[in-house]
């Protein structure tokens, strides 16, 4: 073994070398080593031993640094079982109130859903039998007949036609003032909404008799049987 | 990795009920306040759905072919959310906290089974987040129009913005600022448009926070939000057999998509479309429709109505009035609608002797709270 690296300057000194490091013999006259190899390997192991502490150091900077990064997300211990608890109470009462909130805007909204379609189905029903009266009568007139209570039949026709024009004017009104309360109970609903600010809450199933028509019912067989094939 | 000793552990935590959820939420939000913001005010279709998800993962930890796909498709669809890498340590730490509470027999062993799992199940989410990258978590959306059909109905037409890629018949997730955190499905009611304009057809029922907001709060200039689009309908682009739609409330929407996909991209194919309704006035875009036929020779409308003796319109559900019209064995059939009418349809059609493979349909339930994991539409 040689005090010289193997190859280049940069190759480190192992401990083996330290260990096996052979010295060239100085001159018969002068015992021991040549000095200039020795000198030159103290060299080699004072540089390496700067290398050493340098690369200590940088990586007890990097342990440190670390640690603080762990201890930093570590940092928020486990949250305790009585904190948990309180949460979730507090979570569940949130929970039930916007539940409620959403409740009640439903059965508002169905409830006024339901009152609407109804009154509009008995408008179109009072107005349809009225109109269709009107025609026969009108019908019965044109065919010379008198009716039993009435003035000149110019007057009755003229009378009937004004009876039928401000029923379908009546009945227009009737929608739009149906609508318009509907709106309105629904624009309470909303309000009423917008200050339990809920959220998404789990519904029940969806009962067979639907509101507002989301779903078609199960199939209703007498009805079908009774409609029959009635193309638009 | 225990797995039985893990399904068994999951087990105890499951028995206790909303108990083991509310635990794990409660746990969360105290360890990482940050992450309360990402949820709605309520939690309680949250916990369902949590526990939900946790059973499909326990049930096919065994089978990865079926649970990496899952886990893959969670993992796209959290990026919407704002869920990030850094979230899922999070939450393993409370899920473990959690089995740890719920389990009287917790060990050591079981615990470094759950941590082992947690951290495959994770790491295959954020890789598919990551491998997503490429397209926006969310695309902001404006209200361009907004037309109130009825009192409890509207027709959106949204801007999305970046372009927004989906095909006719799929369905995408829309979250808005008044109902901030609350994600609903809706079906697109055209296919692509070279405007990247979308139309979306929105009911109120009765109760339902989201529908309500965007019926009668939402107006044009708002932005909404959409997430990634799903397929549901899963629309056979491809065949060139005619067609047969059938549609109820607003399970419309996605089978105008498909009127509109034919009309723009064909194959040429005579299209019949139903459409349902308990009332004539509940058909919220008849006058729409009925341009479309008389713009298409090939499109064929025709409306139902259920409980309205005295409309002029077709009547009876629109599953028998479909039959009365039959046969259809020819068709490619789509049926979109509520679960009954759904079912109601289809039924009618097999037994007229309609091929199973070749009907479609899609469950349009109040709250469309978005695919299961089985990418079933749930109610």
């Amino acid at each position: 073994m040689s005090i010289h690296p193997p190859q280049g300057e940069d190759r480190r000194l192992s401990p083996g070398e330290i260990r096996s490091v052979q010295f060239a013999r100085a001159a018969m006259l002068r015992p021991g080593y040549v000095e200039a190899d020795v000198d030159r390997f103290l060299d080699r192991v004072a540089e390496e031993m700067a290398r050493l502490h340098a690369d200590k150091a940088e990586l007890r900077d990097r342990v440190r640094a670390l640690q603080e990064q762990v201890a930093g997300t570590v940092a928020p211990e486990a949250p305790s079982d009585q904190a948990v608890r309180i949460l979730a109470t507090a979570q569940q009462t949130a929970d039930s109130y916007v539940a409620e909130a959403e409740d009640f805007s439903r059965q508002i909204t169905a409830d006024a859903r339901a009152q609407y379609e109804e009154q509009v189905r008995r408008a179109k029903e009072n107005a349809g039998a009225i109109i269709e009266a009107a025609q026969e009568a009108a019908a019965r007139m044109t065919a010379g007949e008198r009716p039993p209570d009435a003035g000149s039949p110019q007057r009755s026709t003229q009378e009937l036609e004004e009876q039928v024009a401000y029923l379908k004017a009546f009945g227009q009104a009737c929608r739009t003032q149906l609508r318009a309360y509907l709106e309105a109970l629904l624009a309470d609903v909303e309000a009423e909404w917008g200050r339990a600010d809920p959220g998404a809450l789990p519904r029940p199933p969806v009962p067979p008799v639907q509101r507002g028509g989301r779903a078609p019912a199960a199939p209703n067989v007498a009805q079908d049987a009774a409609a029959g094939g009635d193309p638009a | 990795m225990d797995i039985p000793a893990m399904r068994a552990s999951f087990a105890k935590a499951a028995a206790a009920g909303d108990e083991a959820p509310l635990f794990f939420y409660s746990h969360l939000f105290l360890s990482h306040p940050e992450t309360r913001q990402l949820f709605p005010v309520s939690m309680a279709h949250q916990r369902d759905r949590l526990f939900q998800a946790l059973s499909d993962v326990a049930a096919y930890v065994d089978d990865l072919d079926r649970l990496v796909p899952i886990l893959q498709a969670l993992g796209r669809d959290h990026r919407k959310f704002g869920t990030v890498a850094g979230h899922y340590p999070a939450v393993g730490a409370s899920l473990i906290a959690t089995l740890r509470h719920f389990d009287d027999r917790w060990d050591a062993a079981l615990e470094q089974s759950w941590t082992e799992a947690y951290g495959l199940v994770a790491q295959v989410m954020i890789e598919a987040a990551e491998a997503a990258s490429g397209q926006p978590p969310w695309w902001d959306a404006e209200v361009v129009a907004h037309e109130r059909r009825g009192v409890d109905t509207a027709v959106l037409w949204l801007h999305p913005k970046p372009e927004f890629p989906y095909a006719a018949g799929q369905s995408v997730s829309l979250e808005t600022d008044v109902r901030p955190k609350l994600w609903r499905y809706y079906s697109p009611a055209n296919a692509p448009r070279p405007d990247g304009l979308v139309e979306l057809h929105v009911r109120a029922y009765d109760g339902g926070p989201v529908g309500a907001a965007l019926v009668r709060r939402i107006g044009a200039g708002d932005v909404v939000r959409l997430g990634p689009p799903v397929g549901h309908l899963a629309f056979d682009a491809d065949s060139d057999r005619d067609l047969l739609l059938v549609a109820g409330g607003t399970g419309l929407a996605p089978l105008k998509a498909l009127v509109d996909h034919v009309a723009r991209a064909g194959p040429p194919r005579r299209v019949d479309l139903f459409v349902g309704s308990r009332t004539e006035e509940r058909i919220y875009d008849r006058a729409a429709l009925e341009r479309l036929a008389a713009e298409h020779g090939w499109l064929t409308v025709t409306f139902a109505v259920s409980g309205d003796e005295l409309s002029p319109l077709e009547q009876g559900d629109v599953g028998e009035v479909v039959a009365r019209h039959g046969p259809w064995n020819s068709r490619d059939v789509y049926v979109a609608g509520p679960a009954p009418m759904v079912e109601d349809t289809t039924k009618r059609l097999l037994a007229d002797g309609v091929r199973p493979d070749r009907i479609r349909s899609e469950v349009f339930a109040p709250s469309r709270l978005g695919p299961s994991l089985d990418g079933e539409v749930t109610g």
